[in-house]
């Protein structure tokens, strides 16, 4: 996951603008023309880390710029007690639900429960096996399009790569099904590594791992690792070896380390793509209050990704996550599930 | 026979594997891979020699891991947040050693909390404590901080060079500072525990507590001592971590915990010791990178790693436990 984060102050400073002009609330469908008394639960398997962080900030921003009242519930992994805690939001009363990640099995029985509550309900990254439900994704198979279409266009169609990756895990997993087209696509790409490990701190562990494999294969020309901690591991053994020059690293994710390190002078990390968490948040939110006002967002709603070059940060001195909100506006927003009436908490 | 096994068995193995990889491996046998086994064993390395020193006056320490990675957090928080110099982000990480390291042992002297409770609740303390200046964000140079403002420090030039820096022998650029720390503080804590009074009293406290009190050792204080240089040998390996990495990272440090003890344990095999010792640690630690250095070059995946080590950790205890004690 990437690790990205982002000023609530300005969020909320922007919401709070919306909120300043009541006239909209009236023009919005009901039950948002009165929001005050719409209620809404985020209910969380994942908590820990900036992903996490900054998706609850997007989810608190549209929320507030709806002027709901949002109740979030913690699981802190614990799939038995995500269940319970959406038991506990339809004693409650809520009137919507957003479950972000948890497990197939322990969260399908509990959201037909809510459903069959009348409380209408969307998903984040967990498959809960209902038609009733939306799914909110961030396109992994997207985003590794979009970082190998920049390696092929930057190095043409045929190169000696390494590849980074760990099996088992869901978005990884997906990037993989990617990387696996682009190789049958492109005969000329050539993998002679792979590797890869989630010990942590990570990029500690894959540095060590990718000082090894660069000296066993040398002229290797492409490492595309999917993912930013991997990147930066590699990006730290690459510096290591002195094969900056030679080497260019392709990733998923993006952070303030991570810009900071692909603006470093002579860079090995060229591009990498990412969708914003906390775009991903405001979307969960949107794709729910579209379905309470009797809207379809549809099966699935799917956040689009942004790819972005070691140029397009250096052209516009982008330093961190908020320059790159600022600078870059498919990233900050994404004109998804975003009805005419629905207020933008970016603006 | 037995005997010659017990003690050079290890050590054996060791120089079998490094044959076996510089046969099949290509690039293996070369000085740079060497420097750069050494490097990815630093850490682990530098952490197992403090456990060592737990582990010799019969403790335990668990909470390695977590004092590194809040060490790490704890100079990136220094530089880039309270914008101070390397030399006081340095001192920052040795003193919460320190103290963790003390705080371990009084709770575990003086409350009479059995070590690996008193280490495993401190270990849960510092995963939580490392995140909550920063609200659980990672730490790194133009940073938003909680309040909605701009981090405005970086990571200084001379505390980067701690991670990038490499000295000249025989070959230009050669040796990474952490290489150089690991060595230095391998020899230190060697000779300290090998043949100074204080480490040797160290062992009788580990051996029979009550035969050293009756003694007249002060057991308590060697002890507190114990987790002391524990909490000061992890933190300098999170210095290390930070300086390498460029940035604080939320990370239990679980990873490193379990990757010392192993080596750690491995050491008790080591010339047929059958004890904690600070050589057998170091040798421990490089038996562990050779093996998943060499490994990674001829592309084997990463749970075979973790199959491989855990066989390592196997064979040794069986080396330790069983051999040892049959030829007594």
């Amino acid at each position: 996951m990437s690790i990205t984060r982002r000023t609530l102050g300005r969020l909320t400073l922007a919401a709070a603008s919306l909120l300043a002009l009541p006239a909209l609330a009236q023009d919005r469908p009901a039950p948002f023309d009165k929001p005050e008394n719409v209620r809404i639960a985020l209910v969380r398997y994942l908590s820990t880390g900036d992903f996490f962080q900054a998706y609850l900030s997007g989810v608190e921003s549209q929320a507030k710029a709806l002027g709901v009242d949002l109740r979030v519930f913690d699981s802190r992994q614990d799939a038995a007690l995500q269940a319970d805690m959406v038991d506990q939001a339809i004693a409650l009363g809520v009137d919507g639900i957003i479950i972000q990640h948890g497990l197939t099995e322990s969260m399908k029985e509990a959201a037909q429960r809510a459903v069959d509550a009348g409380i209408k309900v969307v998903a984040f990254d967990v498959n809960v096996e209902n038609d009733k439900i939306p799914q909110i994704e961030q396109s992994d198979r997207d985003l590794a399009r979009l970082a190998l279409e920049q390696a092929i266009k930057d190095n043409g169609e045929s190169w000696k790569a390494a590849y980074v990756y760990v099996a088992g895990i869901a978005p990884l997993d997906r990037r993989d099904e990617t990387w696996k087209e682009f190789k049958a696509k492109y005969s000329g790409i050539q993998e002679v590594a792979q590797f890869g490990t989630l010990d942590n701190p990570i990029a500690n562990s894959v540095a060590n791992q990718a000082r090894s494999v660069l000296t066993a294969n040398p002229g290797i020309q492409v490492v595309f690792a999917p993912y930013d901690e991997f990147a930066k591991g590699v990006k730290i053994a690459v510096d290591e070896a002195g094969l900056s020059s030679d080497i260019k690293i392709y990733s998923a994710d993006v952070s303030t380390a991570d810009i900071s390190a692909m603006r470093e002078p002579g860079s090995s990390w060229a591009a990498t793509a990412a969708t914003n968490p906390a775009v991903v948040g405001q979307v969960s939110v949107r794709a729910l209050a579209m379905m309470l006002a009797g809207e379809d967002p549809g099966r699935s709603v799917i956040v689009p990704p942004t790819l972005i070059t070691q140029a397009d940060l250096n052209d516009n001195d982008i330093k961190n996550m908020e320059d790159l909100s600022a600078k870059m506006p498919q990233f900050r927003h994404a004109d998804v599930a975003m009805p005419a009436w629905m207020p933008n908490p970016n603006e | 026979m037995a005997n010659i096994v017990i003690r050079y068995g290890f050590l054996a193995l060791l120089a079998g594997l490094i044959i076996f990889f510089a046969v099949a491996a290509p690039g293996f046998a070369s000085p740079q891979s060497a420097v750069f086994i050494f490097q990815s064993v630093a850490i682990t390395g530098i952490l197992a020699l403090g456990v060592t020193a737990t582990l010799v006056v019969g403790g335990f320490d668990l909470s390695i891991g977590s004092v590194a990675t809040s060490a790490m957090m704890a100079a990136a928080y220094a530089m880039v947040v309270m914008e101070q110099s390397a030399f006081v982000a340095v001192l920052f990480c040795l003193a919460i050693g320190a103290i963790v390291g003390l705080i371990n042992g009084i709770i575990i002297v003086y409350m009479r909390v059995p070590d690996l409770l008193a280490t495993l609740g401190m270990m849960f303390l510092l995963v939580g404590l490392q995140r909550i200046p920063t609200e659980g964000r990672s730490i790194a140079a133009g940073m938003t901080l909680p309040d909605g403002s701009t981090a405005t420090g970086t990571f200084s030039e001379a505390f980067l060079s701690l991670g990038r820096h490499r000295f000249d022998f025989f070959l230009p650029n050669l040796v990474p500072v952490s290489v150089v720390v690991l060595l230095v503080l391998a020899v230190l804590i060697w000779f300290f525990l090998e043949f100074t009074r204080f480490g040797r009293m160290m062992y009788a406290v580990g051996s029979n507590e009550k035969a050293a009190e009756l003694a007249g050792a002060p057991v308590k204080a060697y002890k507190i001592w114990a987790y002391v240089i524990s909490g000061i040998f992890a933190s300098i390996g999170g210095i290390l971590l930070a300086a390498r990495l460029g940035r604080g990272d939320i990370a239990s440090g679980n990873n490193l915990l379990l990757d010392a003890v192993a080596a750690a344990l491995i050491g008790f095999a080591v010339l047929g010791a059958a004890k904690p010792n600070a050589f057998g640690t170091a040798i421990g630690a490089l038996f562990v990178g050779v093996l998943l250095q060499g490994l990674t070059m001829m592309n084997a995946p990463y749970y075979t790693q973790d199959f491989v080590k855990g066989a390592v950790l196997v064979v040794a205890l069986v080396f330790t436990f069983a051999l040892s004690s049959r030829t007594k």
